[in-house]
């Protein structure tokens, strides 16, 4: 079973559109071609896409109000486990504008939280220690919502690491900068706020996190390329010829797709290139999460990788 | 079918040293009714409802009065208890279901046993999700 955290879950809501008109002077109204509902997060996502792929998954995280309700509804609808703990307020609606011609640029428009009390962070603890017993792997992502100490990933990779359960955590800032203190299997900082540079200091910064003890490094350096730092090497990945529809969920398909085949027993480097390939495929279509075996190995000839 | 197949997938829980308050709480924000109490590692020691938090409040209420004559009353009585811990209220006994029994096992205890839902365990006894009539109904469609 694997364990995915998501402490600021949302229901994001995308909408596709011909023309984003924000010229001065206008009242614009814009219709949208199509639109779309669904629960997000990145743990969420995460565990949308392995339990489509019938691998147990709990999600959990903190939720409130009419907005919270309807994203537990959505999740166990998926068949995943669900295990929020519930604080007063509304879970986050997130918007995300996709106008035509810019698809690997949307828009998005994310909203705070709901403040998460000092109780309702002990009831995750003691939630999250008893899922512990039964976990094979923990995934860590997204931001804090208000009320979440920075300390929070660091405290949650602690408590995983004393039960022998590997961290995957994808996350920014000080919460990303206390979680490696605990140096965790796999990290994946979140590069669209905090960007690590060029790819020379990408690799830079990874191997330093290798030298103190982080399993491994993967770094998205732009739409199209990541890269892999392990203590036995660096791998440089890339997808070519690819037709952007949609990018929203596409770096939670990298980590699920990832997931997913280590959990089957492929080699880290090999699960990566499945989780590239993954991401590719959400890319590539307007869903959310694509777990078509079929055109997740069409999507896999599109990935390119090279040895650092 | 099995059980876990048709199950709530829900693992919302109280502890025993939960507060009345933060379980009413938990009720107002969840939408739920009754949850199962569990302890550190996972099992059930007990189910706790609405109903075991007013008749803890007013011990023989459902029996006798059949209707609540002064509302001060009973915000009084339950201000009295607030801060106490659910494992004074809830129903230690619970009938549990684990996961891999088949749906006509289940409805037949929830029939014998008068109940509306089965907190459900796997082999080990750790609670893994509830089973509801609803969950039981709605695969007979």
């Amino acid at each position: 079973m694997i364990i995915t955290v998501t402490p600021n879950p949302a229901i994001d809501k995308i909408y596709w559109i011909e023309r984003l008109c924000l010229e001065d002077g206008e009242m614009p109204v814009m219709r949208a071609t199509r639109s779309y509902l669904t629960a997000g997060g990145k743990g969420i996502n995460v565990s949308i896409f392995l339990a489509r792929l019938n691998i147990e998954t709990i999600a959990m995280g903190f939720i409130a109000g009419e907005t919270g309700r309807a994203l537990e509804r959505r999740v166990r609808d998926e068949g995943i486990t669900t295990s929020f703990i519930w604080v007063e307020g509304e879970t986050r609606t997130n918007v995300t504008i996709v106008e035509h011609g810019h698809e690997a640029r949307p828009i998005q428009i994310t909203e705070q939280g709901p403040m998460v009390p000092p109780d309702a962070l002990k009831r995750f603890i003691a939630q999250y220690k008893r899922a512990l017993q039964r976990a094979r792997y923990v995934f860590l992502g997204g931001s804090l919502p208000p009320g979440v100490p920075e300390t929070f990933y660091q405290e949650l990779t602690h408590l995983a690491h004393a039960r022998r359960v590997p961290v995957i955590v994808n996350a920014s800032g000080e919460a990303l900068t206390h979680a490696l203190s605990e140096q965790p299997w796999l990290v994946k900082p979140d590069t669209r706020q905090h960007p690590l540079g060029t790819p020379e200091e990408i690799l830079r910064t990874g191997r330093e996190w290798i030298a103190h003890g982080i399993g491994a490094v993967l770094v998205s350096h732009d739409i199209t390329h990541d890269v892999l730092i392990t203590p036995q090497g660096a791998w440089d990945l890339e997808a070519r010829d690819v037709q952007f529809k949609n990018l929203l969920g596409a770096e939670d398909a990298l980590i699920a797709g990832t997931l997913s085949a280590t959990a089957q027993g492929a080699s880290l480097e090999e699960a990566v290139r499945w989780g590239m390939a993954a991401a590719t495929a959400c890319a590539e279509s307007e869903e959310l999460v694509v777990t078509d075996r079929q055109r997740i190995e069409q999507a896999l000839t599109k990935v390119h990788v090279h040895q650092l | 079918m099995k059980v876990k197949e048709l199950m709530t997938r829900d693992l919302t829980a109280a502890e025993p040293t939960m507060t009345v308050r933060e379980l009413i709480e938990l009720f107002v924000r969840s939408g739920l009714s009754s949850v199962p109490v569990v302890n550190d590692e996972g099992r059930i020691v007990g189910i706790i409802s609405e109903r075991d938090i007013i008749e803890g409040a007013l011990p023989g209420y459902f029996e006798v009065l059949y209707g609540i004559t002064d509302m001060n009353h009973l915000s009084q009585k339950l201000r009295e208890i607030e801060n106490d811990h659910i494992e004074f209220y809830m129903t230690p006994d619970v009938v549990t279901i684990e996961e891999d029994e088949d749906d006509l096992v289940a409805a037949d205890l929830m029939i014998r046993k008068n109940v509306k839902s089965l907190p459900v365990v796997n082999r080990d006894g750790i609670f893994v999700g509830v089973l509801r009539r609803i969950d039981l109904l709605k695969d007979l469609l």
